[in-house]
């Protein structure tokens, strides 16, 4: 369809002022990570700073224990994120291969469980965990940031397994690989891009999760960065260059994992999970 | 086709006997977890809320009845954050949804560099909400925010403006950011939609003489029109109960001007500590999410759900 000159025009000024809007936030985040005190709480403000510090940087890591909670944080989101990845691997093949009494029934429930959001059960999961001796432990944590990924993941994970063709397993089944074995070998290997998909997706949302990790968290040493973000505005006095730096910190991982597997999220957001 | 799928299946298999076993085990881990960690721990919410456990009373629970349903009723904070959250819901999804979609329509058509652009305009998506919270309180801050500058600049206030200490303008920030922050969602499932609409149909719309607008009303609006139903619906429930932003910004103040029912439950939570009190707040909230998805599931059920 051929467009006029003028509607180029406008489309370009639309869609410049949409970008400005989406990345002004994060390079002022940024600019003020580096910002020297003094140019910090300057007035006018300094939109270029002649001089820039990792001042912030260095007190975050040397001050803050932010490598630990970096750590800590990295640690947990990637090992509940495999884990619930796998476990959804299992159920979401099975849901998009096999006919059987109660699958209607699973399918409901695993749509029931997404109904209700993660802060309502914070209360009950504490008083459960404070039984079991997992309160301010990282495995608790991860125990129900696996609980949160793996329904959604599955229903993610079947609407790939769906659309991968099943003639490949049954060749290799007749050459006498076992079920598991086939999904492995064959099926996997074909559904990776949506796999990574599902793996981003959850270490995402972990790395984000604030509510359960801060009521479950309350000892320094464990704090995830979600917890240490929080404890820092909590403190009467906010340092904005500290705090600029810690939500740099905090944000770059996720735009990296968004940068390299955003055609398999939207892919997997906008055809896996919405597909019925 | 299904049955003979499966007849296939199972036949290629040798032997239906091995199947069900197999299923069983695929399937047992998620339903374990979702059982332990999900359904029974809301069942016991809804014990909770007709009980008396909080910090200071760990081990002499007992039920109270509808002690805490009462407290909660008789809290004007309770109804700031009910209506609150109406229009949380309300002014947050209209505008993601219209800025969302007309991002989504520009970028349509093939550009020189779209992928990139997607990139830079999308990414949002995968951000903290609570960090964002916390960045743009820096940037709405009253003496140093760059907001303030840019309207100071363009003499559109002649002073700071106290963006969340003062509680109008504060419930407006928290909503602004909100629809910031939710834009990209709509962009990125309506231009899937939007994408798989064929080219033909535009062709030969316009070989009818149709013009612009016509060809958006006739064309464009009914073939992603199950989209736009179906993500409209489930976003009411995923903006109704995401506390992360305002939690960022105001944490429900001042004096819980911009508290909704999230951030309410979560402050009884942290603040005072009355695990019973707030698991009460969390029933009134399942409540309200039930009746809307019954609503939502006879609408979905008539209308058919997005398809892609």
């Amino acid at each position: 369809m051929k467009k006029s000159k003028k509607y180029k025009i406008f489309r370009a000024t639309m869609l410049s002022i949409y970008l400005i809007a989406a990345i002004i936030p994060i390079y002022w985040i940024i600019l003020t990570s580096f910002k020297v005190p003094s140019d910090l709480y300057a007035y006018p403000i300094i939109y270029f700073p002649k001089v820039l510090t990792l001042s912030n940087y260095s007190y975050l890591f040397s001050f803050a224990h932010f490598l630990t909670y970096f750590k800590n944080s990295l640690l947990l989101s990637s090992i509940s994120s495999v884990i619930s990845t796998v476990i959804s691997i299992f159920s979401g093949y099975v849901l998009a291969r096999y006919q059987f009494k109660l699958k209607n029934f699973v399918i409901g429930l695993l749509f029931f469980s997404q109904m209700i959001p993660a802060y309502l059960l914070m209360v009950p999961q504490y008083s459960m965990f404070s039984q079991l001796n997992l309160i301010n432990s990282l495995i608790g944590l991860g125990i129900l940031y696996v609980n949160i990924a793996a329904a959604f993941s599955t229903i993610m994970a079947r609407g790939f397994f769906v659309r991968i063709p099943r003639s490949l397993e049954e060749a290799a089944m007749i050459d006498g690989c076992s079920k598991i074995g086939a999904l492995f070998r064959i099926t996997v290997p074909l559904a990776m891009p949506g796999i990574a998909a599902i793996f981003s997706f959850s270490f995402i949302n972990d790395w984000n999760e604030l509510f359960t990790a801060a009521l479950f968290l309350n000892s320094d040493d464990k704090y995830t960065i979600p917890v240490a973000l929080y404890s820092f505005i909590s403190k009467a006095g906010i340092q904005w260059g500290v705090l600029s730096a810690g939500l740099v910190v905090a944000l770059i991982p996720t735009i990296i994992v968004f940068a390299f597997m955003q055609r398999f999220i939207i892919s997997g957001l906008t055809q896996g999970a919405l597909k019925e | 086709m299904v049955r003979l799928l499966e007849k296939r299946v199972l036949y290629v298999k040798g032997g239906a006997k091995s199947a069900p076993l197999f299923i069983f085990w695929m399937i047992l881990p998620v339903i374990l977890i979702i059982s332990i960690f999900t359904f029974y721990p809301t069942v016991n919410g809804i014990i909770l809320a007709f009980e008396n456990y909080s910090v200071f009373n760990f081990s002499n629970i007992h039920f109270v009845g509808l002690k805490n349903f009462n407290k909660i009723l008789s809290d004007p904070l309770f109804w700031t954050a009910l209506w609150n959250t109406l229009w949380w819901i309300l002014l947050s999804v209209v505008f993601q949804f219209m800025l969302g979609f007309g991002l989504a329509l520009l970028m349509r058509d093939p550009f020189k560099g779209r992928g990139i652009y997607a990139g830079l305009v999308f990414y949002p998506w995968a951000l903290s909400g609570f960090a964002i919270g916390i960045l743009w309180s820096w940037l709405l801050n009253a003496q140093f925010g760059f907001i303030n500058d840019i309207l100071m600049k363009l003499h559109i206030t002649s002073q700071g403006i106290n963006f969340l200490s003062e509680p109008s303008w504060a419930f407006f920030s928290v909503i602004m950011v909100n629809i910031w922050y939710g834009i990209p969602f709509f962009a990125i499932m309506l231009l899937a939609a939007l994408q798989s609409i064929p080219e033909e149909l535009y062709e030969s719309a316009q070989i009818d003489g149709a013009g612009v607008f016509s060809r958006f009303f006739h064309v464009t609006i009914p073939y992603v029109s199950s989209t736009i139903f179906a993500t409209l619906l489930l976003r009411v429930i995923w903006v109704m109960n995401f506390p992360d932003v305002i939690y960022g910004m105001t944490r429900g103040g001042p004096g819980g001007t911009t508290n909704i029912l999230a951030t309410y439950m979560i402050n009884i939570v942290y603040y005072k500590n009355d695990y019973s009190l707030a698991s009460a707040v969390g029933v009134f909230i399942i409540t309200l999410l039930m009746v809307y998805s019954v609503f939502y599931l006879q609408f979905t059920s008539k209308h058919g759900s997005g398809e892609f």
